[in-house]
């Protein structure tokens, strides 16, 4: 039975809270002075989010009287209806902005790699669960899990949606640093993403971040032909980076890095989003310009207010104040996931928390960091804060499971 | 499942995510505390000048009155269509041909003509367009980045009045005046001829600002913090001319299809009444949008419309002269009122001058009367050899003949009123004699003045010896309620002018004014006016006609000058122009439609060439 001081209430406070501040966000994208310039779909995207929260509570409440067998029941099961449903999707999906993306279900318009995300989880947890931990000696388990999570980041490319393809791109290291891969070679896995990223900055910075990670994975992990292929690694990733700068992307992407990194060379074309990003949020100051009151928000000169750009509305409309409190929810959601996972004695529900945790923190750090200028623009939405039923219903479902995971974790046994 | 099963790994692991989480946390707080706190000042007034645009308001040109406060120049809105080159999408521009209902090939040409211009700066793609053309781009303009429009205005001209040379056109600035001024911007017009051009300063005005709120689309919201910061362009100042439009307007029709100049003024202020020079351009077509193939027209038209032969011109005044003469003669000595000469047909002086009037005794006043040339020969024949020369020009210099009489109009010139200096100059030292001197008496040969300066010298005698000072503003009104006295009517007594001696000359040219044709074209029922014709060689075709006059002879109100060149006798060409406006400028209106249509249906062709006082050679 369910006993409701079992319950992690905090989570769903922080869950609460995120999306009321969503929706004023919303509100003032769609609804406020700028809903002159907007078509009428567009300002119904607040209303529709309305009916999308209604519908998810409802879920969010259903999971909680689920066992929670049932998840790992379904793993397998779900994520192959999702790989069939977004293979689907790339033929007959309802093409928008150069992507067939959602597919048209029972009148409702799903898309469909939010839920492939979720399967995935699933799916990737089901699978470790029943296994021993990865190491090198176990180097086909590894294959495996990289397989069940690649597989759908090639349909999601495919989709053409990059930034969700990269989010659960990330998922890899998530699990597999959880599955027991050793700290110095989880640290190498991710190093080419660091490094690239400063590479991209300054060749310089490049440089210095690989010599750093070399020196950490020498030190977690004192194995010379693993610090040798560390060194090797980041020479190649910061060469490597230089070139694909400079020889392999195409004029349009390299217009995108080169935007990032100065904004300013191009403010009329491609660094014109993030200029209007950063201008949002930098003129909000500590108080903010008020509730429906921002220049950059009312007047459009913000893309995709309601999604990718939300958090500038809410940084220029209510400053510091209410973009820090932003990151403290968000902070406090991670940590209290986090929390319940660790105190969790099912490897199953671990690797789920965990790795909707990391979801949650990579969407995070993609739209945040995109929106302040931290990193390049890749249009991902911001969890329970963007415009997006389909995101918001599987990223509710997400916690949910989680939720009803921590719920049950007395009566969940820790065998399979 | 190792971290699993292991609680230390478990407890490691989970301490090593909830690191990474907090470090991406703490990047983003530090990362938003450096924009909204450490760099609000920098982006701030970046998101202000996003959506607050400057447009520079331009001001009213000031109005042009005549002497009554009738408006003779105003202002019409005109509607343009902007471009700034950096920010239009060429590919939009068959959108924009459509909407501007042109070809997209003009409008191709136009945008690479502003790119050349200007990448980054605005400039005007089209002026003048339909009210409708400019709705639609009003409508259209966010789709269409680059494309703005702008309510502008040009001259307006209410009146039947064109009055081209006083007024002038307004052209665009060039590089080197927006350059060399604060006040210019690029793309301005500015006046470049006349009025507009001389009081540039005063019409022009002062910009105004507007801040308006604009959105990504560059759409107008409308003004910024309710237009407090806005500055309102003031108003250019008013100029209230001496003009009276009645007399322009009948001055402009009486010269409309004949070459020549006229200027009308109060001799006792030298206030201008009316000024006209023909054939004259039509201002109106030079107000808005350049007409190039009109310019190009009045350019290049051999009767030169665009100069302006009322104070520009040079022309010898022939017999016009005769009455200033007279009064040098007197003032040197040479002749008393009473001295009389003998005219035998022709003066002999090395050959034989013509003499028209028939042969007899002739003193000052019957020698104007009649013009007879020989008495004004033997005058100069006396300056001439008793080296008066010098004298002689700075004498009729002083009536305003041959000097500049600093009218407030550009491109005023002087005459020629030749002194020894001027002589050798042109002929070379001691290579000049008498023989080249003595057509200065009767006005010919060297000695030339523009209409102007023949109207100046009128006024001297209409108004007892006094050098006026010709103008046409008298007043500048400011917006502010100020206003300028410009032209201090000021008058200098030329000093050696005695009463007596004008007087005779007086008698003699209202005596001139009873004779022959003169009598016919110039009378004026109850009006007495004083006057002396001149018809002037002309080597190049027929002769100039002059006339120079004052009315009413007991009070004059009016000094005139009429040149018509090449219109054979002045009697029958300049004079009925200059009684019918005097008339109507003493009276309102006109009473004589038969001289009305002489002058209308006036042709020059029918005047006689041979019958013109001429130097004949000694047979």
């Amino acid at each position: 039975m369910i006993n409701s001081k079992e319950f992690s209430w905090p989570v769903l406070l922080v869950w609460f809270a995120l999306t009321a501040i969503g929706l004023i966000a919303i509100y003032s994208a769609t609804q406020g002075p700028v809903s002159q310039f907007l078509p009428e779909y567009i300002q119904n995207n607040f209303s529709r989010q309305i009916v999308w929260i209604s519908l998810s509570l409802f879920i969010l409440i259903a999971i909680q009287f689920t066992s929670p067998r049932t998840f790992q029941g379904v793993a397998y099961i779900f994520y192959g209806i999702c790989i069939l449903l977004a293979i689907i999707t790339i033929f007959v999906g309802i093409e928008v902005g150069g992507g067939r993306r959602w597919l048209s279900i029972f009148g409702m318009r799903l898309q469909i790699s939010e839920f492939l995300k979720l399967a995935t989880v699933l799916a990737v947890a089901n699978y470790l669960t029943h296994k021993r931990d990865i190491s090198v000696g176990n180097f086909k388990t590894a294959l495996t899990t990289v397989m069940i999570i690649l597989v759908p980041v090639i349909i999601i490319v495919l989709q053409n949606d990059t930034g969700t393809a990269l989010v659960l791109l990330a998922l890899i290291p998530v699990v597999l640093f959880w599955s027991g891969l050793p700290y110095g070679l989880s640290l190498l896995i991710i190093s080419p993403a660091l490094i690239g990223y400063f590479s991209v900055i300054g060749l310089l910075y490049g440089a210095i971040a690989a010599l750093i990670i070399t020196i950490t994975i020498f030190l977690l992990q004192k194995q010379t032909w693993l610090t040798a292929s560390s060194l090797l690694l980041g020479i190649v990733v910061v060469i490597g980076t230089e070139v694909a700068l400079h020889q392999v992307l195409q004029p349009h992407q390299r217009a995108r890095i080169e935007a990032f990194v100065n904004p300013s060379l191009d403010p009329q074309g491609a660094g014109w989003n993030v200029l209007q990003a950063t201008t949002a949020i930098g003129s909000g100051g500590l108080q903010g310009k008020g509730f429906t009151k921002g220049t950059q928000t009312q007047l459009r000169f913000l893309p995709e207010q309601w999604t990718d750009f939300v958090y500038c509305v809410i940084g220029e409309e209510f400053g510091f104040m209410g973009s820090s409190l932003v990151l403290l929810l968000y902070a406090a959601l991670f940590l209290l996931l986090l929390r319940m996972a660790g105190v969790h004695k099912h490897p199953f529900a671990q690797l789920v928390i965990v790795s909707v945790t990391f979801l949650y923190f990579i969407h995070f750090v993609i739209n945040i960091g995109s929106a302040t200028a931290v990193l390049p623009i890749m249009g991902v939405p911001l969890p329970f804060v963007s415009y997006g039923g389909s995101a918001f219903l599987a990223n509710t479902i997400m916690l949910a499971i989680c939720l009803n995971l921590d719920l049950y974790r007395r009566s969940f046994s820790i065998y399979r | 499942m190792v971290r699993g099963r292991n609680p230390n790994n478990l407890k490691t692991s989970i301490r090593i995510l909830q690191a990474i989480v907090l470090i991406g946390v703490m990047v983003m707080l530090v990362r938003i505390f450096q924009l909204q706190i450490v760099d609000y000042e920098k982006y701030s007034p970046l998101s202000m000048q996003n959506s607050i645009r400057l447009e520079v308001v331009n001001p009213a040109r000031g109005l042009i009155l005549d002497r009554n406060g009738t408006i003779l120049v105003d202002n019409q809105p005109i509607y343009s269509v902007t471009i700034t080159p950096a920010n239009f999408n060429m590919a939009k521009i068959s959108r924009l041909a459509d909407i501007l209902k042109m070809d997209e090939e003009i409008v191709l040409n136009r945008i690479r003509e502003a790119q050349q211009y200007s990448w980054h700066r605005t400039s005007r793609l089209f002026t003048e367009v339909s009210f409708e053309v400019f709705s639609d781009i009003q409508e259209n303009a966010w789709q269409l980045p680059g494309i703005g429009h702008k309510v502008e205005s040009k001259r307006n001209y209410p009146l039947d009045l064109k009055a081209s040379h006083i007024m002038g056109y307004l052209r665009e600035a060039s590089r080197e005046e927006y350059l060399s001024s604060s006040h210019i911007r690029l793309g301005d017009r500015i006046g470049k001829s006349g009025l507009e051009m001389v009081y540039e300063d005063f019409l022009r005005g002062e910009l105004g600002s507007s801040y308006l709120k604009v959105n990504a689309y560059g759409q107008n919201l409308g003004s910024f913090n309710d237009g407090e910061l806005n500055i309102s362009p003031s108003k250019g100042a008013d100029l209230i001319t001496t003009l009276d439009a009645e007399v322009q307007i009948l001055a402009e029709k009486l010269m409309e299809g004949k070459t020549g100049g006229l200027v009308a003024l109060d001799p006792k202020t030298g206030a201008i009444i009316s000024m006209v020079s023909a054939p004259q351009y039509d201002i109106e077509r030079l107000a808005g949008r350049m007409d190039m193939q009109y310019w190009q027209s009045i350019n290049t038209d051999t009767k030169t419309p665009l100069f302006n032969r009322a104070i520009s011109t040079r022309q010898p005044p022939g017999s016009t002269f005769k009455p200033f003469m007279g009064l040098v003669g007197l003032h040197l000595g040479l002749v008393t009122t009473e001295t009389e000469i003998y005219n035998s047909g022709a003066y002999i002086r090395g050959r034989a001058y013509r003499d028209l009037a028939d042969p007899g005794d002739y003193n000052l006043e019957s020698a104007l009367a009649y013009s007879s040339n020989t008495y004004f020969l033997w005058m100069m024949d006396r300056i001439a050899t008793r080296s008066l020369l010098n004298q002689w020009s700075s004498l009729i210099q002083d009536f305003g003949i041959g000097p500049r009489n600093n009218i407030d109009l550009p491109f005023e010139t002087t005459g020629i009123v030749p002194d020894s200096t001027y002589m050798n100059r042109n002929f070379g030292v001691r290579k000049w004699g008498v023989g080249d001197l003595m057509s200065l008496g009767i006005g010919q040969g060297m000695v030339s003045a523009s209409p102007l300066q023949m109207a100046v010298a009128t006024a001297s005698l209409a108004n007892g010896g006094y050098r006026v000072h010709p103008h046409l503003v008298s007043q500048i009104r400011h917006t502010n309620g100020d206003v300028d006295q410009t032209n201090p009517e000021e008058k200098k007594k030329i000093e050696w002018i005695r009463e007596e001696n004008l007087d005779a000359v007086k008698r003699g040219m209202k005596a001139s004014m009873q004779i022959g044709g003169t009598n016919y074209f110039a009378y004026i029922p109850d009006i007495e006016i004083h006057g002396k014709t001149g018809t002037a060689q002309n080597p190049h075709g027929l002769n100039h006609g002059w006339f120079i006059a004052y009315a009413p002879a007991d009070d004059p109100q009016i000094a005139i000058a009429v040149l018509m060149e090449n219109s054979g006798f002045g009697s029958v060409s300049a004079s009925p122009i200059a009684s019918l406006l005097i008339e109507q400028y003493l009276t309102g209106t006109t009473t004589r439609p038969h001289i009305m249509n002489h002058v209308l249906n006036f042709k020059p062709e029918g005047a006689v060439v041979n019958d013109v006082p001429e130097e004949v050679p000694v047979p």
